[in-house]
C-alpha cells in the first residue's frame, strides 16, 4: 500500500541522547522490538517537521516539548529540545517565563492556554475537562489543532517515561 | 461473564466513551484517513475515539504502531502482565476508561481478576506475588516520578526473574500508557451502561 505521507527517517533521537550505542547489549535488546522503536522515531519525526500539517507552528511544538520534559525532569530531553528552540530564535524573555513556570504573564494568550494544556495534561491529566478544551478554541485552535497538540504532549508524556526507563536500564548495565 | 469489580470509581465492566470534539464524518474521509482507521482497531470506524484522532492520520498511524507493536507482539513479558501495568498505569492516572479496557483484557488472558480488585482498591499494595508486586511498584514509580528511576529500579525487577527484554517490554507498556490515558481524558469522557 502507498503512503500519502512521506516520513524522512532521522537517526535514533533517544539512542543519540542517552548513547545507546549500535552493537550494545541495550542497542540489541531495544531493537529486537524494532516496530517500537521506529513507530517512535517516525512520531517524532511528524511532531517537529517544519511542514506539519496544521497550524500549531514550529516554535509552539518545540515550547510544548520543552515544557513537558522540564515538567517531566528528563534533563536529555529538556536540553534537546532547547536547543531546537534556540536554534529557531526564541526570545529570551518567553523562555524565561517557561523556564520560571509563569504561563500567564507571557504576553502571548494563545502560547499561554496552550502551555497551560501542557502543565495540567503532564502533571494532572484527570483535570483536562471541556472547560480546557473551550479555552483552546477560544484562542483559535481548530479541531485537528486540538487533536494534534493533544497527541504531542501525550507523546511527550511517553517519551519523557521512555527514556527514563531505557536510561535506568543503560545505568543497570547488563544482567549477570 | 467476570464477577464485577467497582471500587474507587474504577470498574471492569464495558463502558462506551464520547468525544468532546466533532469526530471525522466517514462519508468525508480521505482514503488515508480511511486506511489508517483500519489498520489502527477492527472497531476503529465506530469508535469516537479513533474517529477523533483521524484528524490528523499520519501521527494516528505512528501512534497506533506504537501501541499494537507494544502490546501485541509475541514473545517477552507476557501479555497479561503487560495488561496489568497497563491497567495500574490507568488506575494511577485516574482514567477510569482505560482502566474497565484493560482490566477486562488482563482476566481474559490470566483467567482471574484478584490483582484488578487489589489494583483499584489501592495500588500501592496491589500484587499476589512477589513479582507482580515489583511489577506494579515499577509502574507507579515511572508513572508517578519518571525522574527517580535508577539502576536499583531494574535490579528490582530483575530480581523477580524478569530478562531485560522483559524489562523493556514492561517500560513501553508503561509510557504507551501515558500517552493513551491523556488522550482518553482530554478529548472525551466515559459513558457508563444505564443502571
Amino acid at each position: 500500500m502507498t503512503l500519502t505521507t512521506e516520513i524522512h527517517p532521522q537517526p535514533d533521537l533517544l539512542d543519540s541522547l542517552l548513547d545507546i550505542a549500535p552493537g550494545s547489549h541495550l542497542h540489541q535488546v531495544r531493537h529486537a522490538r524494532d516496530k517500537v522503536a521506529s513507530a517512535t522515531q517516525g512520531s517524532q519525526d511528524l511532531f517537529f517537521d517544519p511542514a506539519l500539517d496544521n497550524d500549531l507552528s514550529q516554535s509552539e511544538r518545540l515550547c510544548v516539548a520543552y515544557y513537558a520534559a522540564k515538567l517531566g525532569g528528563q534533563t536529555s530531553l529538556t536540553k534537546h529540545y532547547l536547543k531546537q528552540l534556540q536554534a529557531l530564535g526564541i526570545k529570551a524573555p518567553v523562555l524565561a517565563n517557561i523556564d520560571a513556570g509563569t504561563i500567564d504573564t507571557l504576553g502571548d494568550a494563545r502560547l499561554a492556554a496552550i502551555l497551560r494544556f501542557t502543565r495540567t495534561l503532564i502533571e494532572s491529566p484527570v483535570h483536562g475537562d471541556q472547560a480546557a478544551l473551550l479555552a483552546l478554541q477560544h484562542e483559535g485552535l481548530s479541531t485537528a489543532e486540538i487533536v494534534v497538540l493533544a497527541q504531542l504532549i501525550a507523546f511527550m508524556s511517553y517519551q519523557v517515561r521512555l527514556a527514563a526507563g531505557l536510561a535506568a536500564l543503560h545505568s543497570a548495565g547488563a544482567a549477570q | 461473564m467476570s464477577e464485577l469489580i467497582e471500587s474507587n470509581g474504577f470498574t471492569n465492566q464495558v463502558l462506551g466513551w464520547k468525544a468532546w470534539l466533532p469526530t471525522v464524518d466517514l462519508n468525508s474521509a480521505t482514503p488515508e484517513q480511511l486506511a489508517v482507521l483500519e489498520e489502527s482497531h477492527p472497531q476503529a470506524k465506530t469508535s469516537d475515539y479513533y474517529l477523533t484522532l483521524a484528524h490528523h492520520p499520519a501521527i494516528l498511524r505512528q501512534r497506533s504502531q506504537a501501541f499494537n507493536a507494544i502490546m501485541y507482539a509475541p514473545g517477552g513479558l507476557s501479555r497479561a502482565e503487560r495488561e496489568l501495568a497497563s491497567t495500574v498505569v490507568s488506575r494511577i492516572n485516574r482514567c477510569v476508561y482505560c482502566a474497565s479496557v484493560h482490566a477486562q483484557r488482563f482476566e481474559q488472558l490470566a483467567k482471574r481478576n484478584d490483582v484488578i480488585a487489589q489494583v483499584f482498591a489501592d495500588p500501592a499494595t496491589a500484587g499476589t506475588t512477589d513479582r507482580e508486586r515489583a511489577i506494579v511498584r515499577f509502574a507507579i514509580d515511572l508513572t508517578l516520578e519518571p525522574a527517580s528511576l535508577n539502576a536499583g529500579s531494574i535490579s528490582a525487577l530483575r530480581e523477580q526473574g524478569l530478562d531485560d527484554a522483559q524489562v523493556l517490554d514492561l517500560i513501553h507498556a508503561i509510557s504507551i500508557f501515558a500517552w493513551a490515558n491523556r488522550l482518553m481524558l482530554n478529548l472525551g469522557e466515559p459513558v457508563f451502561p444505564e443502571a
